[in-house]
This record gives C-alpha cells, structure tokens and sequence, in this order.
C-alpha cells in the first residue's frame, strides 16, 4: 500500500513536472530564438555594435538589411567594418592585441577559429545560447557546418552563417548542342558531358575554346591568389593528395600529385580568356554571366544571378548583368569533393565593452527565421546553410531551376572538403597564395611546390611539430577534412 | 629685317612651339592618371566594366560620392580632417617656439638641431612598430589623441628645421629695441615675431597638413574604426569579391580635393615647402 | 653658413631659462614618440614575442642572428636598392629636363608648374590605387592605348607578370616624384646668376656646354639634396607597391618596409620584427647622417 502510495506520488510529481515543462517549452516556442534576441535587445537601445565584415558585397547585408532591420526592432545601432577577406584575420588579431574594444561582432573565416580562439580573440558563446535558448536552433544547421565550424575544444566560438562551397555552374546549352557533342564524339570517342575528373574538364575545356573562341571559351575561373589558393586545396585533395605525413609532420604537399595539380592549373590557362590570372570574383562572373566562358567554378551566389534572380536591385547595379538565364546548369566539380572554402562564423570579440548585446545580434542574424530570409536577399552573399534553406518553398519558387541549385547546393555540403585548419593556418596559406602567384608569374610548379613545403616545414618548426601534429590529428581525424 | 635676323626669329619660334608641344605632352602624361581617376568616379558600374575601357563618362552623376556618404565611409574624409588638422596645429605652435629657440639662443647648439634633423629622416617603417607597442600599452590605440600626437611628434623636425630659416631671415634688431622698450620675451615673441613669421609660419604649416594628410601606414597600423583616416579606407575597397573601383576612385577623389585645393592657393610657398627649407624658394 | 650669435646681451639671466621653455616641449615630444618606443622596442628584441607566444624571457641575440639567415629579408632589401638605384637616376634626369624646359619664360608657365606638380601632393596610396586602375588588363587604358600603337589588342599582366611588375612600380613611383625633383631644380636654376652664362654665350659656347659648365655645378648642392630625400624616401617605400601588387607576385617586390610590416602586423612575430627595425635604422644610418649634413651644408 505504501510503495503504490508513493509510487501514485511519485507519478503525481512527475506528472506535475512535466505539465510545468511543457508550459515553459510552449512558452518559448511562442518565441522564436529570434524574438527571444529582439526582445533582450531592446534594453541595449540607442547603443551601436560594430561589427566586423568582409569588404564589398557580403557587407550590404547588414548595411541595406539586417543592420536597418535590427535597428528598428530593437533601437540598437549596427556599425559596419568593412575589411578585405584577406586582412581580416590580421585585423582582428591586432586588434585584440591593441585592445582598443573597437569591435563587437566578428565575421570569422571558421579555418582561423582555432588561432583566434588560442589567442584569446573570441568569447564563447555557450552560456548567452543556454540564457536565450538558441541551442535547439543550432541543431538544424547542416551537419557539415555545424560540427565543424562552431567549436574550438568544446566551446562554442562561432555560429556558422554561411553555407559557402565551391559548385560548378556550366551551359547546359553548349553541352546540349548536338553539332558540339558530335564533334566532340568525333574526336575523343565519347560523351559530351559535364566533366567529373580534372583530365575530363582539360579535354573538354580546349575542345570548346578551339570550336567556340575567342567568343566563348572553354572555362574560365578566378585564378588571383587567394582564391586560386582554395582552388589548390580542392583540387590537390581530390586528386589523392595529403598536406601532411602524419607521422612526421612534414609537408608532403610538394607530391606529384601537388605538382601535377599546380602544373593542371597552369596548364587550363591556356584556353581560358588571356588576363584570366588576375581575376577574381567580379571578373569570372563578368565573363560567364555575359556568355564569354561555358564553365566555370565559384561560390553559390554565381547561381543565383545568373538566373537573373534579383539583379534588377538597384544596389546590384554594378553586378554584371546575366545573359544567360535559363541556360546554367549546376553540378559538383570534377572530383565531386568541392571545397566548402572560407565560409563564416559570426562570433563575439573578446575585447567588446558590449558582449551581450553583440551576441544578441548575432543570434538573430543566425536564427532560423532571419537567416532563411538573409541567404535569399538577392545581393546577399550568404549561402543556404540550415536544413530548412535548401527545401524553404519560397527559395525552391524563385526562379525555375532553384530547385536543382539547393539540390546541388545539399549535395555538395555533404561531400564537400573543410579548408585546412591548424594552428597558424594563416601562414599555412600564405605560402600557399604566394605559390599561386608565382605560379602565375611563371615559375616551375615543382620549384612552386618544394618552396610551398619547404616554408610550411619552417611554420611547423616554428609552431612546435609536437604541438602540431596533433592539431594536425585532431583536422584531419574530421569526415570532411579529406575525400573518403 | 635682315635676312638673318629673320631665320633667327623663325627658329626661335620652332623652338617655342617644340617647347609647347613638350609641355602639352608632359601636362597628358602627368594629369591623365588624374583625369582617369576623376572620370571612374562619375561613371556608372556598366561603363566602369566596359572593355574596351570607356574614357568620358557619360553623365556627371554623383551616384559613387553619394553611397560614401548614405554609409558613412565619408566621415573618414573628416577624421584625416581632424587628425591633420589639429596635429599641424599642434606642431605648428610647438614647432615653432622650439625653432625661435634654436634660431636666435642657438639652444643645444648644433647636436640639438642635427638631432631633430635626424628624427625626420629615420623611415617610418623602423619607427611604426615600436610606436604600436607603447600605444598598446597606452591604450592610445584608434583615438584621435593618439593620431595627433603622433602626426605632431612627425612633423615637428620639419616644422622646426623649415621655421628656423624663416625666423633666421626676419631682422633681429626690432627685437632688441622692443626689449630695450622694456617688453618681455613673451611679448616680443608674440608682437614682434609672430606677425613677421607669419608667412613663413603658414607655408609651413600647409605642408604640415599634407603630410600628415597622405599618411598610410601609421594610420593603417594605429587605428580601427573611430578614427579611420581615408587613405586607410581606399584600401578597404581592395579585394572582397571585387574591387569597388567606383568607391576607389570617389574617395580617392574625396581625399585629394582638400590638397589639389592647397597646391592651387598657395602654390608661390611650394618650393620652399616641399624642399625643408633648404632651397630658398 | 654660421650665423653669429645674435641674441643681445641684456638680461642674461633670465635668457637661460627661456630658451630651454621654448625648447622643452617639442623636445618632450620627440622623446615620446621617437626615441621612447626605441628604447622598449630594443627591449622587445631581446624578447621571444610571437602571435601565441608571450615570452619575455631573455633571448639574447637570437633575432639579430637570425636577421642574417632570413633570406626573405635580404631580398626585400635587395628589392628596395633596386626599386631606387632605377628611380632615382630618372627623376633626376626627368626633372632636370622639365626643370629646364620650363626656365625661360614661356606664357602660362606659372599654371603649367602648378599643374605639373599636383602628383607629387597625392597621397601615395592614392597615387598607388590610380595607377592600379590604369594598369587593369581588362578595364583599364593603358593596354588599350598599347593595342592602338600595336595594332592589336595587348593584355598585358602588369600587376602580375615578372618581367612588368617593376615596370609598374617604376612608372607609377617616377610619375608621383619626377615633379618633385623638377620644382626643386626649376628653383635652384632659377636662381643661378645669369651674367656667367651669357658672357659663356658670347664666348661662343654652346646651350650644352654652359649648362654642363656653369648652370649644373652651381646647383650642385641642391641636387645633392635633393637625392638625398628622394633616397630616404625610396629606402621607405611602402604605400604605392602596397597598393599595386602588395609585394607580389609571390614575394617578388617586397620592399624592406612592406616586409616588416608583414612581419610585425600580418604575422605577429613581435620580437624579430623589432630587431628588422633596428637593422633598417643602422642600415639608414649612413645615409641619414650624410642628408642631415647636406641640409645643414645648404641651408
């Protein structure tokens, strides 16, 4: 009798337990994490956050949407800091080092995660995202994103905003045209089709500069250094190749395989449009969005308008203008491992006098319902990064191959590469962009790569092989770290 | 006229018109980089990524200076302003004082003068890092203070060295009769000096400015948002996913107004300005 | 050169105190920033400093030592002499040439000498960023007025082949400072006593030979001058190879400045890069001493 009394009891409070935890569970799900950060913001009215963002075209996020945008919920002023991808991780570290407090919020290449964080740069997030319930809407970013660019240890340092990865975008109508692909089975005796290997898309690449140039060529793709240093990490994986022995530390990315991917890239060059060494983002978009190149490789935005989708914006005045809507196809570079390259994390600095209130930005900024709205800003460059961004009905409606884009978007975060992430990496890639140039200029690949190796000896040296090696371990021990 | 004299004055004006043919030629080499500037910063995005390149814009459509100004980029234009200014100010006064003291009491002899002299002369470069370093430990870091004082310190050997010419021309002997006349040293400095020190003091004081007004890397190194000067932010534009060639070239244009200004107004103090003094221009 | 003493004899006491009040500040200033962070930056260069490392224990002369095994700095340095011994010798040249250009009265010479000299007051960064925009293989004149002269399009790589990447930094440093030489050596011509030179006129001698004779050896000094800024200046330069290809390709025209300020601000490695600093002041030194000689000399 006893033990059923207690045992009623004990179901009693459990029963009441769970009715008061529902309550609480239904009271924050009628907030959202969103509202959640709107709400706690507002005592922050009339104060200003700056946040640090990558120079150009990421930055009119927040300068024509977001920043306005949380101003008028919450009162609070958004500043903006532009600084050019390459001098970000600099800045941000002189100034942690000045100390001046000058930045609030950061936008964090996740590869430097781990320096930062070691240097003292970044706060962790973990208690603002148990006090203003964010961890549930963590749990849908996708898992490549999610395990890989938030923690450093087990903290939280950053949450990850951006899905960026490398897709190929190409002309399904000169692949479709039946005179080329004849011509072409004439030649080489097969298909046609889009390029799955690196030897696949040389062959095809100079067919279509030798039938269709100097109107159209082949492929073009931006070769400056500190993209064509991405470009290099991807290709270089996909081929077989490690940066490393684990064993001894020593760089073995001056391998054949490095080699021959240097002396690849080199090579395409030539049937690429002349100049295209110097090109970046705009230029490479400039050439394929006017027609001028049938393949190309490059983040997701390229997807977007050159589907024509929201070009017509007037802040999008300067983007080159597509002429060939309706004729872009996506699929996954040649050796279907793309490189998720740079991508970001929105983090908190450690030195801001305004912790909380930066957080509170950023977890809005990051929220399942802002962000589904940010990565479909036509002049946003943030990229589909949650579950929900790549099956959101409105973004699949946009225009009429959206869906095959989120498609080949999911697809590519599944199997795509992280960027190489140890302590120093910044170095790292330094030797890597000064190869590139060099490349460029002319030199011998295989000097290019022994010279590569030999400086990132010199940093491991420096760093301490013990200590890196087992940061190395602990990179390359992710899923995501090499092709599998 | 005899015949002569009549080939002479027709080879003295080949020579004149060869001598306008070479000055047109160097006016299109020296100022076309500046016309290009200029005209990338009313051109619109087509016609900036137009290939082949379009030369005159076609409209004077201020839309580039306009963004500068809607995202508050423009404000750097203020702070080289602000930064310039009150530094030349400051070393000007400072500057000045200390180049009286050396020109008429030949105060620490010629070591003093030779070492200011140096200060000027050592690079930057050797200079910059060190200053971050005691800045960090200031907390002097992206202020207005610690711009200034260092724009000052920089431009005080010039402002001293320049000045100490000019005071070293002015006539000693209304000075001694305003002593004789019982006026302290403070009153002479401020009666007799000043108002005959005057142009010199100015001329000086305009280079002063462009120095510290074309500056890059101790701004580039000593701040980072507040006082951002607008040469650091034309760098800003560089790389991202493009360079904003419109946002270049109209900040650029923006930063170099005030000193083009400068150089038109007082361009009879330029040589001897630009030179430290030691040409007598 | 020496002036005599001019200060008047009266109240020789109270003079003592003065001299040393107008002196004081501008000397207190000097020391802050000057020689103050010089003092704590040889310090600094004992020490272990870097990114991750806040090692303050004495090292010795270990970053010195290392100065002379770091190839990258040699090059650098290698790169500025470079960058001067080309610039230098045509700026002079060029300014002179212009300078004498525009010696004998010729209308609207006070225009065109404002107009000329508007390059040298650009900002450097500026001057660098204009000339990027020029060079640009795409969107930029230069190749295009190239394909007029050529007959066919040229797209040259400025900013990025070897071969044309001093080219670049050359023109571009050479457009901003010719005009600088050229005022001052219209200057110092112009003030060159004439009567010399026309009785060399009357003697039959020639425009070459009276300016070989007697107009260049009198502005000898300035010229002297002149180059002496003009060096210190090169052996600085920072601003307009930064903006033009940032010390590439590769490390290919990385000056001395550019690769301090790689060192110190981009990679963190606080102690050695105080220690570059101090071989660039030692390395200036000489030629500091001799500017600081000059000016004296000329003044």
């Amino acid at each position: 009798m006893q033990v059923l009394k207690s045992a009623l009891l004990a179901g009693a409070r459990l029963a009441a337990a769970a009715v008061v935890g529902l309550a609480i569970t239904s009271a924050a799900m009628a907030q959202s994490a969103a509202d959640r950060a709107v709400e706690a913001a507002k005592k922050y009215s009339g104060q200003t956050i700056t946040i640090v963002w990558e120079a150009g075209l990421q930055s009119l996020d927040p300068l024509n949407f977001s920043g306005p945008k949380w101003e008028k919920l919450t009162g609070v002023k958004i500043k903006v800091i532009e600084v050019p991808t390459a001098e970000m991780f600099t800045k941000i570290l002189q100034e942690h080092r000045a100390g001046s407090g000058a930045y609030d919020a950061l936008n964090v290449i996740p590869s430097w995660m781990p320096d930062l964080a070691a240097a003292g740069a970044l706060e962790p997030l973990d208690s603002w995202i148990d006090k203003f319930g964010y961890r549930d809407e963590l749990k849908d970013i996708a898992p490549v994103f999610r395990d890989n660019w938030m923690k450093v240890g087990s903290k939280i340092f950053g949450l990850p905003d951006d899905g960026d990865v490398f897709i190929m975008y190409y002309r399904k109508d000169i692949f479709a045209d039946p005179a080329l692909r004849a011509a072409f089975k004439g030649k080489f005796n097969r298909e046609m089709d889009v390029p799955k290997t690196w030897p696949d898309f040389a062959e095809v690449g100079a067919f279509l500069t030798e039938k269709l140039g100097p109107k159209t060529y082949g492929a073009a793709f931006f070769r400056d250094a500190p993209y064509g240093q991405f470009m290099f990490q991807e290709r270089f994986r996909n081929e077989g190749g490690k940066f490393f022995d684990a064993d001894t530390m020593k760089a073995t990315v001056n391998s054949d395989i490095g080699v021959k991917a240097l002396a690849g890239m080199k090579a395409e060059n030539k049937f690429m449009p002349p100049g295209v060494e110097t090109w970046g983002f705009v230029e490479n978009l400039a050439a394929f969005a006017s027609g001028q190149t049938a393949m190309t490789i490059s983040w997701p935005p390229y997807g977007r308008w050159t589907a024509g989708y929201g070009t017509d914006e007037k802040v999008m005045s300067w983007v080159p203008k597509t002429q060939i809507a309706g004729k872009v196809g996506y699929a996954l570079p040649p050796g279907g491992h793309p490189e998720l390259a740079a991508g970001f994390s929105l983090s908190v600095a450690s030195g801001s006098k305004n912790k909380e209130a930066a957080y509170l930005f950023i977890q809005w900024l990051n929220s399942r319902e802002i962000s589904t709205e940010r990565v479909q800003i036509p002049y946003t460059l943030r990229d589909p990064f949650r579950e929900n961004h790549y099956s959101d009905p409105v973004y699949l409606s946009r225009w009429p191959d959206a869906k095959d884009y989120l498609a080949t978007l999911k697809l590519a975060s599944v199997s795509g590469l992280l960027d190489l992430s140890i302590i120093q990496t910044d170095k790292y890639e330094e030797a890597l962009r000064q190869g590139i140039s060099r490349l460029w200029a002319g030199d011998d690949p295989k000097a290019i790569a022994d010279k590569i190796a030999s400086q990132w000896d010199a940093i491991t040296q420096k760093v301490g092989v013990e200590k890196q090696k087992a940061a190395y371990a602990d990179w390359a021990g992710k899923s995501a770290a090499y092709p599998h | 006229m005899s015949a002569k004299s009549n080939a002479r004055h027709r080879r003295q004006r080949a020579v004149l018109a060869l001598r306008y043919l070479a000055v047109l030629g160097l006016l299109i080499f020296f100022l076309f980089p500046v016309y290009w500037l200029l005209s990338i910063s009313f051109k619109t995005a087509d016609e900036i990524f137009a290939s082949p390149p379009v030369w005159v814009p076609s409209s004077l459509q201020l839309n580039n200076y306009l963004v500068l100004f809607k995202d508050g980029d423009a404000v750097t234009v203020w702070n080289s302003l602000v930064t310039a200014g009150a530094s030349t100010v400051l070393a000007t006064i400072i500057g000045g004082l200390c180049a009286y003291s050396l020109a008429r009491f030949r105060t620490g002899g010629n070591g003093l003068a030779s070492w200011i002299l140096s200060q000027r002369m050592v690079p930057p470069i050797a200079v910059v890092f060190p200053v971050f370093l005691l800045y960090v430990w200031f907390g002097w870091i992206d202020s207005y203070f610690g711009l200034i004082l260092l724009y000052a310190a920089f431009n005080l050997p010039y402002v001293i060295w320049v000045m100490r010419g000019y005071i070293q021309d002015i006539p000693i002997e209304l000075e001694e009769a305003a002593l004789v006349d019982g006026c302290t040293r403070w009153q002479v400095l401020w009666m007799i000096v000043l108002p005959m020190a005057r142009a010199g003091l100015f001329a000086t004081a305009v280079f002063a400015f462009v120095f510290a007004w074309n500056d890059f890397l101790f701004a580039l190194v000593l701040t980072r948002t507040e006082v951002t000067t607008f040469p650091v932010q034309v760098t800003h534009y560089f790389g991202g996913q493009s360079n904003f060639w419109a946002k270049i070239a109209a900040m650029s244009v923006l930063g170099t107004l005030p000193v083009f200004a400068i150089v038109v107004v007082f361009q009879r103090f330029l040589v001897r300005g630009i030179s430290m003094g030691a040409v007598k221009g | 050169m020496t002036l005599p003493d001019h200060a008047p004899v009266r109240h020789k006491r109270k003079r003592q105190a003065f001299p040393l009040v107008l002196v004081g500040p501008a000397v207190f200033m000097l020391l802050l920033v000057g020689l103050f962070p010089l003092i704590y930056s040889v310090i600094v260069s004992f020490q272990g400093l870097t990114m991750t490392d806040e090692d303050t224990s004495f090292q010795g002369i270990a970053n010195y030592a290392q100065l002379f095994h770091d190839q990258r700095l040699w090059e650098s340095i290698f790169h500025t002499v470079l960058i001067t011994v080309i610039a230098l010798p045509l700026e002079l040249v060029f300014g002179l040439m212009m300078a004498l250009l525009l010696l004998e009265p010729i209308r609207g010479r006070q225009v065109f000498v404002a107009l000329l000299v508007l390059p040298t007051m650009i900002s450097p960064i500026v001057a660098g960023a204009t000339w990027r925009l020029l060079f640009d293989n795409h969107f930029g004149p230069l190749n295009q007025i190239i394909g007029w002269i050529a007959g066919h399009p040229t797209p040259l790589l400025w900013t990025v082949v070897p071969d044309l990447v001093y080219p670049s930094i050359l023109i571009c440093e050479i457009w901003q400072w010719t005009p600088f030489m050229f005022l001052l050596l219209l200057a110092a011509l112009s003030g060159v006593d004439r009567s010399a030179g026309e009785a060399a006129e009357i003697d039959g001698a020639s425009y070459w030979q009276r300016l070989w004779h007697i107009e260049l050896p009198s502005i000898a000094p300035v010229m002297t001058v002149a180059i002496l800024i003009r060096a210190l200046d090169l052996a600085r330069v920072f601003d307009v190879v930064w903006a033009l290809t940032k010390g590439g390709p590769g490390t290919m025209t990385e000056t001395v400045s550019i690769y301090a300020y790689v060192q110190g601000f981009q990679q963190f490695e606080t102690s050695y890069t105080a220690a570059i600093s101090f071989l660039i002041i030692a390395l200036l030194s000489v030629l500091v001493a001799a500017a600081v000689r000059k000016v004296e000399f000329v003044r």
